[in-house]
């Protein structure tokens, strides 16, 4: 079609330059009175002439120009045997303006065969987003009755720079955690679209996607937005499930379309539909579309998160389902948990059940059904199997929710069941023991430990002892009385120790002395005073000698301290026999035999031997 | 003679409980307080009591958690050492210190002491200083005792049974001696502080003018080693010296 189109206008070309006509050449140059800022316009200049120099205008330096894209056209026609030819220059200029304002596009010149043409200057007032499109003048038509029928006015292709445009509606800018945001991608549009390529998402940083079903665009529907007409279609609608809190921004979605558009003007002679869309040619030109970034505010859930908290947020309903409540050993109950309403459930966690020990639980069966929207339900079946028999008690699960209407953390909860298990026991004997691990305390956080009650036993601080002069006394004291006890005990040692060897030393004199004294008794003729001055003088020699008291004389005493002094046997006997015979005198005062002169001898010679040994 | 003994035994034991009346009515006051979440209010009952002279190991340990409660870290550090100087085996103490030391912004490589050194102090930690200087005076007594049945007992056996029975209780006396010193030193005299500004710089010199040498932040505990004016030469927990100003600091 388009290389048909342009043979045909070099024949007419050929034609044309036959019959040279002098026309007057004209300048001219459409232009926006307002764009906004970012998007691309176009500022076209034709020129009735062909050849010659044109000098651009001086673009202001903050705009960004592209082209020119220079078309040329020659109609030639026949008006009653005469021909006129009429051609055309187009040159095309993209500009793109970054900051508002009003500007002034200079005055551009053309210059042929000695003419010098020169177009306006216009101005051009750049707005800040995309306001200029529904001020910018142009006609929407929607694509479905675009075929064929081109209302583009003036001689320029209808072509604007925010003809196109993209946008992501989301359903609300403030959300929880986890809260669902709908969002829809929906394509604007004044201008013929021959169709969409490379429709790029961002990666939704910060969010998890689902795509919903969206029925493919096909057909554009016509919407009025603020007295402009345009036409609109749903590109993608799905749910962004955020995860992380703050600020998110939501980086735009790019894409190309392909814009139809014509870049032939229009001819009176070739003014019907078939000639139009014939010669005027309608090209396709990619033009790359982006949407505005939205910025979404997420908000942490509050703090502390309770435990039964599995991630749900939305405002959910919970209701549970026991297949049976009687059943028999090893045969298998389903439990349905199932969680209903609008919010992340697909995020939504297991709810945490504590089945009694014996029966056997397995990994849930999880269902999701989640229509379109947001709203629908979660199903979790449990495959239980009972391992003995018995009555069981399944407690009510208890699954607290986020709400975010309510802003708040909700505890849904279902109802417990009895479960009887009955069967044989043999059965419930075969079965696997049951198996429970065991788990470590979860420790949440660390903090002090709280305070001690009870009165606190307090005590006023004392001086201690030991900087205490008192107490250092004490110690002085106790030895200085343990020194007089001790020197005490010493005398006391000392003096019993004289007494006895004062004793030892006097008892030989003593004894003599009783002697003596018997010896002059038995003199005056008294013979029973000289015995008993004999055994006194006996007595006392050796209970002086053996350091014993009187009292303790008796006759075993003293063997048994003469033998312990080492005294001969002999000397005991002859003790015996003196001791013996004054005792018999004492009793029986005329005895025969030895006289009592011969007895104080013996004793003397006595005395004198056991003095010498025990000395 | 006995009514006369009487009267002052029930004297001895009803004065302290006379003085402290209103003590333990601020003392469970500060308790409630505490519990009904009134920290700093706590802390300030507690530190007064602390103040006019009464000691107990809650008291001290009490001060600490509402010290921790309120925010200020560096005076629970404080009243959690004082504490431990009176129950050196408490568990809890023990828990709430470390938890406490855990926000001291500065960390050292310690030193470990002795383990005789740290074993001879928690001993004698273990009970009070009167009730060690109790025991060595009773100690005392009885070696002597014993060394009088030396002295005088004339059989052999006993005699050598009551020397080695008298040295010992000698030797036993004196290590209570020092064990009474030791906890008298620890508890009334402690050369240990706990830095409460929240930063202070230390010096090479007392003064302004000697050059920095670190920076402590409070709830660092030091080693008080000499004082000057109002500088006082402390020894860091990684063995280093320095002088810091004596307002920035207070005693265990």
């Amino acid at each position: 079609m388009a290389s048909m189109k342009r043979y045909i206008l070099i024949l007419f070309n050929l034609l044309a330059a036959l019959a040279l006509n002098a026309q007057e050449v004209n300048l001219t140059v459409d232009a926006p009175e307002r764009a906004a800022a970012g998007e691309r316009f176009r500022i076209v200049y034709t020129v009735n002439a062909t050849g010659g120099q044109f000098s651009p205008p001086a673009f202001d330096p903050s705009f960004s120009v592209s082209g020119p894209q220079q078309s040329t056209s020659r109609n030639v026609q026949w008006i009653n045997g005469e021909m006129s030819s009429v051609s055309t220059t187009t040159l095309i200029y993209y500009v793109v303006a970054t900051m508002p304002g009003r500007y002034t596009i200079p005055a551009a010149s053309f210059e042929s065969k000695n003419v010098t043409v020169s177009a306006p200057a216009r101005e051009i007032e750049i707005v800040a987003g995309g306001a200029a499109a529904s001020q910018s003048q142009g006609q929407v038509q929607s694509q479905g009755q675009s075929q064929g029928v081109s209302q583009a006015s003036g001689a320029q292709a209808a072509d604007g720079g925010t003809d196109v445009s993209l946008r992501l509606h989301v359903s609300t800018r403030e959300v929880y955690i986890g809260q669902p945001v709908s969002a829809t991608l929906k394509l604007y549009t004044r201008v013929n679209l021959s169709g969409i390529n490379e429709l790029k998402y961002p990666d939704f940083k910060g969010f998890l996607r689902e795509d919903l079903e969206t029925p493919e665009l096909r057909s554009l529907e016509t919407e009025v937005i603020d007295g402009v007409q345009y036409g609109t279609g749903v590109l993608q609608r799905f749910l962004l499930y955020p995860q992380i809190s703050g600020e998110i921004r939501i980086d735009p979605v790019q894409m190309t379309a392909m814009v139809q558009q014509r870049t032939s003007m229009r001819d009176p002679f070739f003014d019907d539909p078939f000639f139009d869309s014939f010669f005027s040619g309608v090209s396709t030109v990619p033009r790359s579309v982006s949407s505005l970034p939205v910025t979404i505010r997420v908000k942490p859930l509050p703090e502390p998160r309770p435990a039964d908290f599995h991630g749900a947020v939305g405002s959910f309903t919970l209701s549970s389902d026991l297949s049976k409540s009687e059943v028999e050993v090893n045969d298998a109950i389903d439990l349905t948990i199932s969680i209903k309403g609008s919010g992340n459930l697909n995020l939504s966690g297991e709810p945490g059940i504590n089945f009694p020990q014996g029966i056997e639980k397995y990994d849930p069966e999880v269902t999701v059904r989640s229509s379109g929207t947001a709203a629908g339900s979660k199903t979790f079946k449990y495959l239980l199997i009972p391992r003995n028999t018995g009555s069981f008690e399944i407690p009510p699960v208890s699954y607290t929710v986020f709400d975010p209407q309510q802003q708040k953390y909700v505890t849904l909860r279902s109802e417990g069941y009895s479960i009887t298990v009955t069967g044989s026991g043999d059965q419930a004997e075969v079965a696997a023991p049951v198996y429970v691990p065991g788990e470590d305390v979860k420790y949440l956080g660390q903090d002090i430990r709280f305070i001690r009650s009870g009165n606190g036993s307090l005590t006023l601080v004392r001086q201690p002892l030991v900087k205490t002069t008192y107490y250092w006394l004490w110690f002085v004291l106790a030895l200085f009385v343990a020194s007089v006890v001790l020197l005490l005990r010493r005398e006391q040692l000392r003096r019993n120790a004289d007494l006895t060897g004062s004793r030892n030393r006097k008892a030989a004199r003593t004894a003599r002395r009783r002697l003596a004294k018997a010896k002059a008794l038995l003199g005056s003729g008294m013979t029973e005073q000289a015995n008993s001055e004999l055994s006194k003088a006996l007595w006392g020699y050796l209970a002086d000698k053996l350091s014993m008291p009187q009292s303790q004389i008796t006759r075993e005493n003293c063997h048994t301290g003469m033998r312990a002094r080492k005294v001969d046997e002999g000397l005991i006997t002859e003790f015996d026999s003196i001791i013996s015979v004054t005792e018999y005198s004492q009793y029986a005062p005329r005895t025969e035999g030895e006289s009592p002169a011969a007895l104080l001898e013996r004793a003397s010679l006595l005395i004198g031997k056991l003095d010498n040994v025990l000395d | 003679m006995r009514r006369a003994i009487a009267i002052i035994i029930i004297l001895i034991c009803s004065l302290p409980g006379v003085v402290s009346q209103s003590a333990a009515e601020r003392y469970m006051q500060a308790g409630g307080l505490y519990s009904s979440g009134d920290y700093s209010g706590a802390a300030a009952i507690y530190r007064q009591l602390y103040e006019e002279g009464y000691r107990s190991e809650d008291l001290l340990y009490n001060a600490g958690n509402a010290f921790f409660r309120s925010g200020d870290n560096a005076s629970a550090i404080l009243f959690y050492e004082r504490a431990k100087l009176r129950a050196p085996a408490d568990e809890d103490i023990d828990y709430n210190l470390q938890i406490a030391r855990s926000r001291v912004t500065d960390r050292f490589e310690t030193v470990p002491r002795l383990f005789f050194a740290r074993w001879f102090d928690f001993l004698s930690l273990l009970v009070s200083t009167n009730s060690w200087a109790m025991a060595a005076l009773v100690m005392f007594v009885v070696s002597l005792l014993l060394a009088l049945i030396f002295l005088t007992k004339s059989r052999a056996r006993g005699r050598l049974l009551s020397f080695w029975l008298a040295l010992t209780a000698l030797i036993l006396s004196a290590v209570m001696i020092s064990l009474a010193l030791r906890n008298n030193s620890l508890i009334n005299n402690n050369k240990r502080a706990v830095i409460t500004c929240s930063i202070v710089t230390g010096r090479s010199a007392p003064g302004e003018n000697g050059s920095e040498l670190f920076v402590l932040h409070s709830g660092t505990a030091v080693t008080v080693e000499q004082e000057l004016g109002k500088f006082y030469e402390v020894k860091l927990p990684d063995g280093n010296k320095g002088w810091v100003r004596g307002d920035c600091m207070e005693k265990i």
